[in-house]
């Protein structure tokens, strides 16, 4: 299997690994698993005022895996809360040089990051 | 400055000893033994007898008259000569399911040619009983093939009690002995085996070069033809160097005796990895080869393993599968389950195997199996399954 630069890098030292803190006052989770692709995703992402401020994600899965939440949890930090349904999935394969046959492993990223967005729009609401 | 690369595979292959290098030199040279050695002038017969002094010195270190060994490329045509050879005429062969593909390929070959295939299980072990392949044999057998050491696990058949058996029914039996010979006591004749493959790359000698052993009567159908013959079952002009190569390789092996050493260090390295919790050992303890640790590493992902540990020339499953997408065949047989198999490693230590680099792989696996249980903490149960 051949990596990219990048996912050699965000492989092997990870910058978003682990949880918000735990005295955060708004944040939600989000996780998504395929015993199938063997994928376990879990993203923890901290708001403040509908803005994200952090991105924590732990993860069971190959290197793509951990790298593209690496960078998808990178890459959220800073954006209206809204952008997690908003991301550019293909273009983040691309930058990533993903295997096609890893693209299943993307959806669960994807997936985890969906239910987040919607526990945000939940607390929102009520 | 980086540490030199650690190279724990040799149960892969294992580097040629710089006096087999030596002995093989000496064979490829206008200067030195390299005429054919069927050709009848004298530099043919000087090349005849270092083909006759191999021949002896393996056959010395594994109990075989040195007339009925056949040089082949390497096991893999070993075990096809033997299969193929056996089966041409069809009836059935009797084998396990955790042998070594260039057996289990050769199998089905003969199974969608018409053959009769029966596979035998191996315990959770990968031991498999010789009442199990008595049981197996029928009266169509024409052949029972069993590995001597399994070359994923490690794990030691009883190949004398096999032989036994298989003498009671009178149906002849195969050994592939690529990874035992030299390692675990091997008595072909004394056993009473009737076809046994051999390798030298796995013993410090050369790849491309091995043998199998015939015993006198056994009729093969050859693989190969085309002039004269060894034994009139394998044509070709002989490879002077390998072969030299390969006699000089089981002759040192028979020299070191070095299976004691080999099995220290292989402990070291369980003491070491056993202390990472959850970790688990595959096949046998007791009946285990002195150069092989199989080990599996719940709760951290196979593939993202194999890059962690990029630097260190080990084994996920055997050598041949590694590229493979399939969990190895032989832990699926022995109840290991596809996400645990794909998180299994295989160390081979060998004659060069320091303690020094026992202790740094040691550090290195538990660094990394540490630093990935950290990124799936939390993960569900299957994950560890």
């Amino acid at each position: 299997m051949d990596y990219s630069a990048e996912v050699r890098q965000r492989f092997s030292a990870p910058t978003r690994v682990g949880e918000v803190p735990a005295d955060s006052v708004e944040w939600v989770e989000g996780s998504a698993a395929d015993p199938s692709l063997a994928v376990w995703i879990r993203f923890q992402v901290q708001l403040e005022s509908g803005t994200i401020r952090q991105a924590r994600f732990r993860a069971f899965g190959c290197p793509h895996t951990v790298a593209a939440a690496d960078r998808v949890a990178t890459e959220i930090e800073g954006r209206p809360v809204d952008y997690l349904q908003s991301i550019d999935w293909p273009l983040l394969a691309r930058q990533l040089a993903l295997p096609r046959e890893k693209f299943g492993k993307l959806l669960r990223i994807e997936d985890a990051l969906a239910a987040c967005h919607a526990q945000a729009r939940r607390k929102q609401v009520s | 400055m980086a540490s030199a690369p650690i190279y724990l595979d040799y149960a892969a292959t294992s580097p040629v000893d710089p006096r087999v290098a030596e002995a093989m030199a000496a064979c490829l040279t206008r200067d030195g033994i390299f005429a054919n050695p069927a050709s009848p002038h004298a530099a043919g017969s000087a090349a005849r007898r270092v083909v006759d002094l191999a021949r002896e010195r393996v056959g010395a270190l594994v109990n075989a008259a040195p007339a009925r060994i056949v040089f082949t490329s390497g096991a893999t045509e070993a075990n096809n000569l033997a299969l193929k050879g056996m089966l041409a005429a069809g009836g059935q062969l009797v084998t396990t399911r955790i042998e070594h593909r260039s057996v289990l390929d050769p199998a089905d070959a003969l199974a969608a040619r018409g053959a009769e295939l029966c596979l035998i299980d191996c315990d959770r072990e990968g031991i498999v009983a010789p009442e199990g392949v008595a049981a197996a044999i029928g009266p169509r057998t024409r052949l029972v093939s069993v590995m001597q050491v399994n070359n994923e696990i490690g794990s030691v058949q009883d190949i004398a009690g096999i032989a036994r058996v298989c003498r009671e029914a009178g149906v002849p039996l195969h050994v592939d002995a690529a990874q035992g010979a030299g390692k675990v006591p091997l008595d072909i004749e004394g056993w009473g085996v009737d076809l046994c493959s051999l390798t030298a790359h796995k013993l410090n000698g050369p790849k491309g070069i091995g043998a199998l052993y015939v015993r006198p009567g056994l009729t093969l159908e050859p693989l190969i033809s085309g002039g004269e013959a060894q034994l009139g079952v394998r044509a070709g002009t002989l490879p002077t160097h390998q072969i030299a190569g390969f006699g000089k390789a089981f002759e040192l092996a028979a020299a070191t005796g070095e299976a004691a050493d080999l099995r220290v260090l292989r402990d070291r390295l369980w003491d070491r990895l056993s202390a990472i919790p959850g970790t688990r050992r595959n096949g046998s303890r007791e009946r285990s080869a002195p150069h092989i640790l199989n080990v599996s590493f719940p709760g951290v992902e196979g593939e993202s393993l194999r890059l962690a540990l990029e630097d260190l020339a080990v084994s996920s499953g055997s050598a041949c599968t590694s590229r493979s997408a399939e969990p190895s065949h032989v832990l699926r047989s022995l109840g290991v389950g596809d996400l645990l198999a794909e998180s299994s490693l295989r160390f081979g230590v060998g004659r060069f195997t320091t303690a020094d680099e026992i202790d740094r792989a040691a550090d290195r696996v538990t660094a990394e199996v540490k630093r990935l249980r950290q990124v799936s903490e939390g993960a569900p149960g299957w994950c560890s399954s």
